[in-house]
């Protein structure tokens, strides 16, 4: 399978000419099965260009279908839903799951963002593509077609974001944004999720500087992001997620900093990209 | 006084290579009279900076004093509050104004923005004291020495245009609006677009043509002219109930009015660099051959404007 990023930003879109080479939109990334399959994890504003990388294929022609892979419901997250072209034309199927008590649950956090206060589409009703909202069990697998999907909750300030895993054939590939662990670190759960993965990308927020002084919690460090990928023995750690503020050159120094800390805590055979808008990665 | 743009995008920010001239955040405009509190009109994701820029000042210790006057709740007009620097410290004092809802306290709509599990922080957590001012089209009142009158506009869920007077200069914010021919946007929802050209029912037009009189009579003689031009006019055919104007548009409201420089803002999140380039050199061959007085510049971000009286 092959991920493509096209949003890495967190919290909010960070335009300017200082963000041009990692990117500034917000968190949305795309994963392309080998049978064809598109998932699509969060609905960052990076999820608009996607949309119109979509309209030359099926989706234009409303015969797509895809899932969709929720973390959470952070704006940073879901400000791109009214914007994704695919969505607007009849005849596309999506699947979207995500973390609530229940599928209405959830539909009902969606639908809170979309009211005629905040959007001129007034409900997901009135999105023209088919968009079944379905809440995740944590642990319990949810097949798309050829692969396998499993959810776990991680702690994310005062709420939680669910971290993803998709296997194909024996390849694996994690997907965990918007966590700020506790003191013990990732639960068994969530460690066991991303053993041994091919791929795990990881909220990658702020230095440890920062992240001692910012005042919302939840968010971590490429520390947290190492210690993570060092524990849970995998192959490649993507950094993910920036911090609105950093530059191109502070994601640089993030990224050398990583590099250095993986490699002093005897993760030097571990792979590290900094995700950067437009790139893939075959997996 | 001066006018400091700092989000000039609609409906979504647009960060890349080809939005770095004219920038990709969301509409925020900072207008500053002469020696006083900053008024600034939306709160897109431009707000970020200028929260920041505020915050070397007395907003720093908690000393600041701003007024928020936005033109409707739309995400692209709100989503950089949660952002904005000054609300993190007590003692700053922040005025928000907004029109009054049929159904809810202004204050409610806000909150629900930021509640849980939108947003990390809610509103009742902002240290800043924050009040919620609720205004019906036709208001005046004053900020300081600054006057500012109000009118509504042609946009789904109806958004408020404002005039600024202060320094004897004169500034106006007309965004976002649908030119006032084709289709009357107000609360109900337009599923599919209307036909650009046919004839509305009486009373529907009526409406539309004595919108657009209070407008061109609340931006008679301005000096500044800020006004949504989201469209081309191939654009404006395909969606006329989106709720946005084009350049031509904008001329004709310029024309009558009077004003003396009138402002391309707003711009689609697609237009590239060069796009909006285009449009704006189009639109000056425009009021050039027609031998309109004012002139036209398109909004950018940092662009700074100083009319009327200044230090
Ligand atoms: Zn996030
Ligand atoms: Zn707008
Ligand atoms: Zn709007």
């Amino acid at each position: 399978m092959k991920a493509r990023f096209w949003g890495v930003r967190g919290s909010v879109p960070a335009p300017g000419p200082d963000t041009n080479r990692y990117g500034g939109n917000t968190s949305c990334v795309s994963v392309r099965t080998a049978n064809g399959e598109l998932i699509i994890i969060d609905m960052g504003t990076g999820l608009m260009h996607l949309g119109h990388s979509l309209l030359p294929t099926e989706f234009g022609k409303g015969q797509g279908k895809a899932t969709i892979l929720l973390s959470h419901a952070h704006w940073d997250h879901i400000q791109g839903l009214g914007f994704f072209a695919p969505v607007f034309i009849p005849g596309n199927q999506f699947v979207l799951f995500g973390h609530a008590k229940s599928s209405s649950m959830l539909e009902g956090i969606l639908e809170g963002q979309m009211n005629p206060n905040f959007s001129p589409l007034y409900t997901l009703k009135n999105l023209g593509a088919a968009v079944e909202v379905r809440a995740v069990v944590p642990g319990e697998p949810v097949t798309a077609g050829s692969v396998q999907i499993i959810g776990r909750p991680n702690p994310h300030g005062s709420t939680t974001a669910l971290a993803f895993r998709i296997e194909e054939a024996g390849r694996s590939f994690v997907y965990a944004s918007d966590v700020g662990y506790g003191d013990g670190g990732p639960t068994p759960e969530v460690l066991a999720l991303y053993q041994g993965a091919d791929v795990l990308l990881h909220d990658c927020t702020y230095t440890p500087e920062h992240q001692a002084t910012r005042r919302n919690r939840g968010f971590s460090s490429y520390e947290d992001a190492a210690l993570a990928a060092i524990a849970a023995g995998v192959k490649h750690l993507v950094m993910f997620h920036y911090d609105q503020d950093y530059t191109d050159s502070d994601v640089d120094s993030l990224a050398a900093a990583c590099r250095a800390y993986l490699d002093a805590r005897g993760g030097s055979a571990i792979r590290l990209t900094a995700a950067a808008e437009g790139e893939e990665l075959e997996i | 006084m001066k006018v400091r743009f700092w989000g000039v995008r609609g409906s979504i920010p647009v960060p890349g290579r080809l939005t770095n001239r004219y920038g990709g955040n969301t509409s925020c405009v900072e207008v500053r009279p002469r020696g006083a509190a900053p008024i600034i009109i939306d709160a897109g994701t431009g707000i970020r900076r200028l929260g920041k820029s505020l915050m070397e000042t007395a907003f720093g210790d908690g000393g600041g004093s701003a007024h928020i006057l936005i033109s409707h709740t739309h995400w692209d007009h709100i989503q950089g509050l949660p952002f904005f620097a000054p609300f993190y410290t007590k003692g700053n004092q922040i005025q928000v104004y907004a029109r009054q809802r049929e159904d809810t306290h202004l204050q409610a709509v806000f909150a629900s923005q930021t509640e849980d599990p939108y947003f990390p922080v809610p509103l009742s957590s902002l240290r800043a004291e924050i009040q919620f001012h609720e205004l019906v089209e036709g208001a005046q009142f004053q900020i300081g020495n600054a006057t500012v009158t109000c009118t509504r506009l042609n946009h789904p869920w109806i958004a408020m245009a404002y005039r600024i007077d202060a320094d004897n200069a004169s500034v106006v914010y007309c965004s976002d609006t649908a030119p006032f021919t084709d289709v009357l946007l107000e609360h109900e929802f337009i599923k599919s677009p209307p036909k650009v050209g046919a004839e509305l029912p009486q009373a529907i037009a009526d409406k539309l043509a004595e919108m657009r009189a209070a407008l061109v009579a609340m931006c008679r003689g301005a000096d500044l002219l800020i006004y949504d031009t989201q469209f081309t006019p191939d654009e404006y055919k395909r969606q006329p109930h989106w709720g946005h104007s084009t350049p031509d548009d904008a001329i004709a409201v310029a024309r009558e009015a009077g004003i003396k420089c009138l402002c391309l803002y707003h711009h689609a999140p697609m237009r590239s660099d060069d796009a909006q380039d285009a449009i704006l050199e189009a639109t000056r061959a425009t009021v050039l051959h027609a031998g309109d007085a004012f002139s036209v510049v398109a909004a950018f971000e940092g662009l700074e404007l100083t009319i009327g009286e200044d230090e």
